[in-house]
């Protein structure tokens, strides 16, 4: 982990709402880097994170359409953003469900673009 | 699923689901056999018990060397197939943990529900039963007792 | 309800002849049970192979199970028995619209309607189905037609090219309304749900795992496409998608009202 990818990922998580932001490895499920508001189950949050982007792949890959760039799980209690962080990472961030999804959704596709 | 132990028995099976393992494998550290998943022959497990422990004991020495502290697991990552092997600590000494998964689950995830076996193991292993010595003379009878069990041989 | 259980199983283990395995087989299904109230129900059929509603019971059991040919068997063993047993008709009226069978099931939903003439939701099911039927022997493009019962109610009216695909399927990847194609035309339903199928169970375990609460929604971006996957009941699974050209918070209500709908066939049909 460079400091780069931790300022990147300390951005993300000072919108109000964000508990974490993580670099995660697409294929393996592993946290590459995090930033955490509080304690959470960063563990956890990649490895299903990865879990379902690569289920979604299948949507994609079987419409023959792009892979996917941002995913968003909406739950009673939180919401899970995933986007593409560049070759084999993906970046994932878990909020409230007040967040604004815009400024998230943003933020999330800038931080990609800054560690691409 | 074949256990020694019986209270080993539900947070493996556990495991085996969530993970989405294949295989699965808890032994000592001596590669005296407690509980496996997924094996269909003795041998295998006989193969598998010896391999592991003898790896996660070479890991050992070569970090005793390296003046590195100890490694956490050990994992080989196939095309088809990987190998997670990871030693935890239990009241009774060190255990030894070997899962084989499949591409329909990843590292992480198995990794992830490893940890939560291992608290379960640690909450549920009883605190007043003796431990067994394992000797390394009697460390083939053991083997072969264990695989009896695990097998009804 | 364990403690019934519990009961039950010992009264049947007492009396292997005993009918008390009607309602153990029925409350462990009830419990999504499956495996062990078709054991039951199956050994309490083999017993007493006269007995109607013991076949009905395996039947509602394997449809539960997605075993829809088996479920086919057992509710046909009732009619057998039973010529004007409710229950059936409307099983099989399922089944033969699961398999596209049309007439079958708007025959068999019309005895259902004979035997329970104040059943509103058997006609409301028979009009949909006729509706449908005539759709389609008016259409060149039966998918097209078939999307009918859950397109949602803001896409009435709208050219094909506007309209929102819309996919109903179960958990075990069948599915049940509507089709998705790929760019090239060619029909990717089948595909598209055998996918998804388990995703619902993933998305369940990440929430849960990650003290989220229930998940309701999984909205994805794929370069000119945005998909909306939903839970209209704990058994199905809808997806929608639109171009990027309908923004997310649109799609997201689009979903809200495709989930109604599709909800409220589900509730017609069975």
């Amino acid at each position: 982990m460079t400091s780069r990818e931790q300022t990147v990922l300390d951005d993300v998580t000072r919108i109000g709402g964000v508990r974490s932001a993580l670099l995660v490895s697409a294929d393996d499920g592993l946290v590459v880097a995090e930033s955490s508001v509080e304690g959470q189950h960063t563990e956890a949050a990649a490895a299903f994170a990865a879990r379902l982007a690569q289920r979604l792949t299948v949507l994609t890959r079987t419409l023959q359409t792009p892979p996917m760039s941002m995913l968003l799980l909406q739950a009673s209690g939180g919401q899970l953003f995933i986007t593409q962080g560049g070759e084999g990472l993906l970046f994932v961030a878990i909020t409230s469900n007040d967040v604004n999804i815009g400024e998230v959704r943003l933020a999330l596709l800038d931080a990609a673009g800054r560690i691409a | 699923m074949r256990t020694i132990e019986p209270w080993v028995e539900r947070p493996l099976t556990t495991f085996v689901a969530e993970a989405q393992v294949r295989v699965a494998l808890l032994m000592t550290s001596s590669g005296q056999v407690v509980a496996q998943h997924g094996f269909t022959r003795s041998l295998d497990v006989m193969t598998a018990a010896a391999l592991g422990a003898g790896i996660v004991a070479s890991t050992r020495e070569i970090a005793r060397e390296m003046s590195a502290g100890t490694f956490g697991a050990v994992v080989h990552q196939g095309p088809r197939l990987g190998v997670y092997l990871m030693p935890f600590e239990m009241p009774g000494g060190t255990w030894i943990g070997l899962a084989v998964f499949g591409p329909d689950t990843s590292l992480g995830i198995v990794q992830l529900f490893f940890g939560k076996l291992v608290d379960d193991l640690v909450r549920e292993a009883p605190r007043e039963a003796p431990t067994r010595q394992v000797l390394p003379e009697t460390f083939e009878d053991d083997l072969n007792q264990s695989l009896r069990a695990l097998f009804g041989r | 309800m364990t403690d019934d259980i519990a009961s039950m199983t010992l009264k049947l283990a007492q009396d292997p002849a005993s009918l008390v395995f009607l309602p153990l087989a029925e409350s462990l299904r009830k419990r999504g049970q499956l495996d062990a109230a078709l054991t039951v129900a199956a050994r309490g059929a083999a017993r007493y192979p006269e007995l109607a509603d013991a076949h009905d019971l395996v039947a509602r059991i394997q449809s539960d199970r997605g075993a829809g040919d088996d479920a086919f068997d057992a509710w046909t063993s009732v009619l057998r028995l039973v010529p004007d047993h409710l229950g059936a008709h409307k099983g099989l009226a399922f089944l033969s619209y699961r398999t596209g069978d049309l007439g079958r099931s708007v025959k068999h939903l019309t005895r259902a309607l004979e035997l329970a003439p104040t059943d509103t939701s058997l006609a409301g099911a028979i009009e949909r189905l006729r509706t449908l039927m005539a759709t389609r022997a008016e259409s060149v493009n039966p998918p097209e037609a078939d999307r009918i019962p859950v397109t949602p109610e803001a896409d009435r009216g709208r050219p094909a090219t506007e309209q929102t695909p819309t996919l109903l399927f179960d958990q075990q990847g069948r599915v049940m309304q509507g089709t998705l194609a790929r760019a090239d035309g060619v029909d990717a339903s089948d595909a598209v749900a055998a996918a998804l199928a388990g995703v619902s169970r993933e998305a369940e375990r990440a929430t849960r795992l990650l003290d989220l609460g229930e998940w309701r929604a999984i909205a994805i971006e794929s370069g000119a496409v945005n998909y909306e996957l939903r839970t209209p009941t704990p058994e199905t699974l809808l997806l929608v998608m639109r171009g990027r050209e309908v923004p997310a918070g649109r799609l997201a209500r689009i979903a809200d009202r495709a989930v109604e709908r599709a909800r409220q066939w589900l509730e017609d049909i069975v």
